[in-house]
């Protein structure tokens, strides 16, 4: 079993894995790290994503390049009345937010039963079809999700260290009080993260939709993912959450590749919980008194 | 003006009461069920409520359901379990007690049987459900008012085994990727067994229910040298999944699923890549008798039919006549009126023939005859259809 | 507690024994056994809590004192209040070997650790089927003894074990120890600096906590008469966490109140069969928004408030009254 050819599908596997897991792990982190939201409601977001996605580019034809960003955008704008209605109350509030969140999904989930039927759909693939390289295969449609993933890693990266904006939001993440006496229009500043984060949350569970299926039900999975990669990365940062994507990713695809499902499951979490033992704040998280 | 309102009020009261009067005198008869509502279980929760409920307007607009010398307008309570034996429990318990029901249909998923049994059996419910674990009709007492109205691994298993052997008997080694539940783990070993009596190698391997990817998972078992996959009790979205992954990452021999059955989803999740993919079918949507009654449901509700919708109608209908039968509602009378319902056809799956006597020790296993289907062109066809043996 | 409290309480606590009186052949009877089971974690809990710990890992150390007390019974032989003291021991000295390092991680960092390792848990109650049985579980778990066998029996062996674990945890939450818990939660460098053995004191609740919640989940099994992994996963750890903060995190009121509240709140719903969730996730929504310290908060100021209304106007003289409630 552990040949060449193997070894390098596993490599393969383990890179769209991780595409998948980097995208599905950043509005996430993003939340919690300037507003320490703890999004129980991601997976709700993510799953909306996908029902808009469906609509757009599978019902009204909107060419697919204009279909994603426009599904993740809709998203985000209607989730600003969840801002305004919950979100905004628990900002700092890290468990009350996790209960109130937890509501909130429960609401939208079961609310999308009653909109939509619990039955699978499946999203029309914009790329179906495989690219074989040297006896190597990768769906057209994972390719894509790589591309993707590394543009919105690249652009959100720029964003935040070379605009203004993403100074704002960094400086208001590191100290609220102090960013407004700089004149940091702090409640703009969350909005607009909030935006952000749920953009990114839609478009990940737009694309997650189409490589998987669509159901009231699938944002569970990308929510475990989410959490799993941002504590392992470092919860609020962006770097461990590309970081804990690629880590999850490739590992997962070498230990259930060679040993199978339950192996993976059980090797990750005790790793995970080693590190949170040895190291709490993650790979890439700054430490703040994490220890007694 | 106020004397005449009045008066006015009165007449039409009076008269709506009249009209109504014929409803009015019908008693009501409450029957329960119990099913996932919530949760990842939800479209067989649904299933088990929109067959039932089907079967009980059928019975309400033809007039109600003469039992004995009354006749009764059906209700049907339905409670969600959220697919836990707790739930099951907590389900039963509502039912029964603040309720006041002596018959359940469902629950669905060995967990939540077992936990509603711990309620029916003391109280003395009849429960007519579907749960794939050995012993909960093995156990004698157990199975004391508990029928299982829908086939398990058991019962179709065998025979379709033998006849992807005789069609196509180059197969020499098959994969099964099962969940980490309890339908997995006990439907798994059961399968292992027959393919090997057969002389088919098998190996396995488990996931967490609703993973979705499995990418990783079908590269270890293309690296097995496997020429069939069979998808067991695996959930449609599950099924679907694995098919399509599968294809993509250049399996080709053959896919099929002794379970399920969930052919109408799967197409739908794996686009074309389900061409040639066979499968279990419980119920042949594609004759007049199918036609009819995707008819009737879309009636009411939209989106595609989960198989095991005809299959709870079918139960449900079962209970009905047994309790015409038996002329009364007494539990112990509708019970072995239900065991003697052999040979009574509901219209939808055919006659009823209760066996299981060799396997769990009673007659509480409706065998439903199978059916082996193909997705070639784009469509459904039915291959064979198949009588499961009366053991 | 004042002397109205303790004359309430204790009405409570005879109307609570009454109810298969009350309530022949009921469902109150099974929705109270059921209120009665969870008490018994939600308080341990609360212990943990105290401590200021959130820890979502409750429903596996659960897992654990059922299948100990289980396989004690079915397959050691022994006879029934053993096997749930086995129950009761088993999670604790699993804790008493981990509590020391989880113990040391701060609040939130606790928090993902407990639940990796309440995942964990239930993918080896799932994955060791020669022990637990698997997925599939154990079935045919005999009933308590004879005395517990019916409805009302068992009913109060719940209600007697819930009032037992709640008066423990009153215990340990008053007098010395409680004010050394309390400090422990406020500010650990302070308690430390005053000689407090901060991480014994944790280890101590973690410990007494988990074996608590131990025999919740062997009277579970006896109860169903069947015992599976899926009552132990993050759904149950987290709704013994909901149930503290609805209650109120600072009071053992609570979790007493918000476990009731959480087990009959489904039941209430249930006629809304479709919107039964939407409307649940609608209401845990607006009690964090209203009542983000919990309902004994928002009674505890809804007093100050109409005691300060009725003395009238001086703040100071209700500063010390204040002062010495919390």
């Amino acid at each position: 079993m552990f040949n060449a050819a193997t070894i390098w599908q596993v490599v393969v596997n383990g890179a769209s894995l991780s595409a998948i897991y980097v995208l599905v792990a950043l509005g996430f982190t993003l939340l919690f790290g300037i507003m320490r939201v703890v999004n129980f409601a991601h997976g709700a977001f993510a799953m909306l994503g996908g029902y808009a996605l469906y609509y757009f580019w599978g019902r009204f034809g909107v060419p697919y390049v204009i279909a994603v960003p426009l599904a993740a955008a809709f998203v985000a704008l209607v989730a600003l009345i969840a801002e305004g209605l919950v979100f905004r109350w628990f900002y700092q509030r890290m468990f009350e937010s996790m209960i109130a969140l937890l509501g909130l999904n429960l609401a939208l989930v079961y609310s999308a039963v009653m909109i939509w039927d619990v039955s699978e759909r499946s999203i029309p693939p914009a790329f179906s079809g495989l690219i074989e390289v040297g006896g190597l295969l990768l769906p057209k449609d994972r390719l894509m999700v790589i591309c993707i993933a590394v543009v919105v890693l690249v652009s959100f990266w720029v964003f935040m260290t070379r605009t203004r904006q993403g100074l704002a939001m960094r400086a208001t993440a590191q100290d609220l009080e102090i960013a407004e006496t700089q004149g940091i229009n702090t409640s703009v500043t969350y909005r607009i993260a909030f935006l952000i984060a749920i953009f990114m949350t839609a478009l990940a569970g737009a694309l997650y939709a189409q490589i998987y299926s669509l159901s009231p039900f699938m944002g569970d999975r990308p929510l475990m993912v989410a959490f799993v990669v941002v504590i392992l990365g470092g919860m609020g940062s962006i770097p461990g959450a590309a970081l804990g994507g690629v880590i999850l990713g490739f590992t997962e695809s070498f230990l259930a590749t060679f040993y199978g499902a339950s192996v993976s499951s059980f090797v990750s979490f005790g790793v995970v919980i080693a590190l949170l033992i040895v190291r709490p704040w993650g790979l890439l998280g700054t430490p703040d008194g994490a220890r007694a | 003006m106020t004397i005449q309102r009045l008066c006015v009020t009165a007449l039409v009261t009076a008269l709506a009461c009249f009209g109504a009067w014929p409803v009015l005198a019908l008693e009501e008869l409450k029957i329960g069920a119990i099913g996932p509502l919530s949760g990842g279980g939800t479209a067989w929760g649904l299933a088990i409520n929109r067959g039932t409920q089907m079967a009980v307007d059928e019975v309400n607009a033809a007039g109600g359901l003469k039992v004995g010398d009354k006749t009764y307008k059906i209700q049907l309570v339905m409670v969600d379990d959220a697919y836990t034996a707790t739930g099951g429990r907590t389900a039963a318990d509502r039912l029964i007690k603040l309720e006041k029901i002596r018959f359940i249909i469902g629950p669905i998923g060995s967990p939540s049987v077992l936990g509603a049994l711990s309620a029916t059996d003391p109280s003395k419910t009849l429960v007519l459900s579907n749960g794939f674990a050995m012993n909960i009709l093995k156990n004698e007492s157990r199975a004391a008012y508990n029928f299982r109205t829908i086939d398990t691994t058991n019962e179709f298993a065998p025979a379709m085994i033998e006849w992807m052997h005789r069609k196509h008997p180059q197969v020499k080694k098959v994969g099964m990727l099962g969940t980490n539940d309890a339908t997995g783990q006990a439907v798994l070993p059961m399968l292992t067994e027959i393919y090997k009596a057969t002389g088919i190698d098998v190996w396995t391997d488990s996931f967490d229910r609703g993973s979705q990817e499995f990418v990783p998972l079908i590269t270890r078992l293309m690296a097995q040298g496997v020429d069939l996959i069979d998808l067991n009790s695996n959930s449609p979205s599950d099924a679907g999944l694995i098919i399509k992954q599968a294809r993509q990452a250049g399996y080709k021999g053959l896919i099929w699923q002794v379970g399920g059955p969930a052919v109408p989803e799967i197409m739908e999740i794996a686009g074309p890549l389900a061409e040639g993919f066979m499968s279990l079918e419980m119920f042949d949507f594609s004759s007049p008798i199918g036609e009819k009654f995707a008819e009737k449901y879309h009636a009411q509700w939209p989106g595609v039919i989960n198989a095991q919708v005809p299959l709870w109608y079918n139960t449900t209908k079962i209970l009905f006549e047994a309790l015409r039968r038996a002329g009364s509602t007494d539990v112990e009378k509708v019970r072995d009126a239900v065991k003697a319902t052999e040979g009574y056809d509901a219209g939808v799956i055919g006659p009823v023939v209760w066996g299981g006597q060799a396997k769990y020790g009673v007659n509480h296993q409706l065998l439903v005859p199978v059916w082996i289907a193909e997705v070639k062109g784009g469509k459904e066809i039915i291959l064979e259809k198949i009588t499961p043996e009366k053991r | 507690m004042t002397l109205v409290m303790r004359i309430a309480g204790a009405c409570l606590v005879v109307l609570a024994a009454a109810l298969p009186f009350i309530d022949k052949d009921g469902f109150g009877v099974t929705v109270g056994t059921i209120i009665a089971l969870n008490m018994i974690g939600a308080t341990s809990l609360h212990l943990i809590i105290r401590t200021g710990h959130v820890s979502l890992a409750h429903a596996g150390f659960m897992g654990i004192g059922g299948y100990v007390a289980t396989l004690t019974l079915m397959r050691l032989g022994w006879p029934f209040p053993l096997n749930l003291l086995a129950g009761a021991i088993a999670p604790a000295c699993l804790s008493l070997l981990i509590g020391p390092l989880l113990l040391r991680l701060q609040g939130k960092y606790f928090v993902l650790v407990t639940f990796m390792l309440g995942e964990i848990l239930r993918l080896a109650f799932l994955q060791w089927s020669s022990l637990t049985g698997g997925a599939n579980g154990i079935f045919g778990v005999p009933a308590p003894g004879p005395m517990f066998s019916s409805q009302a029996g068992f009913y109060w062996l719940a209600l007697g074990s819930s009032l037992l674990c709640i008066a423990i945890v009153a215990r340990m939450l008053t007098g010395n120890m409680g004010r050394i818990i309390d400090s422990v939660r406020d500010s650990e460098r302070l308690a430390q600096c005053a000689g407090i053995p901060v991480l014994q004191v944790k280890v101590a609740a973690f410990v007494l906590a988990t074996g608590l919640v131990g025999i919740q989940g062997g009277l579970t099994a006896h109860y169903l008469q069947y015992i599976d992994p899926g009552a132990f996963t993050s759904v149950q750890s987290l709704s013994f966490v909901v149930m503290n903060v609805i209650g109120g995190m600072r009071s053992l009121f609570g979790p007493i109140i918000g476990a009731t509240f959480m087990t009959i709140l489904p039941e209430l719903l249930r006629g809304y069969v479709e919107m039964q969730h939407v409307i649940f996730g609608l209401i845990l929504i607006a009690v964090m928004a209203a009542m983000p310290g919990g309902v004994v908060d928002a009674v505890n100021r809804a007093r100050q408030f109409l005691s300060r209304r009725t003395r009238g106007g001086n703040l100071d003289s209700n500063l010390p009254r204040v002062v010495a409630r919390q």
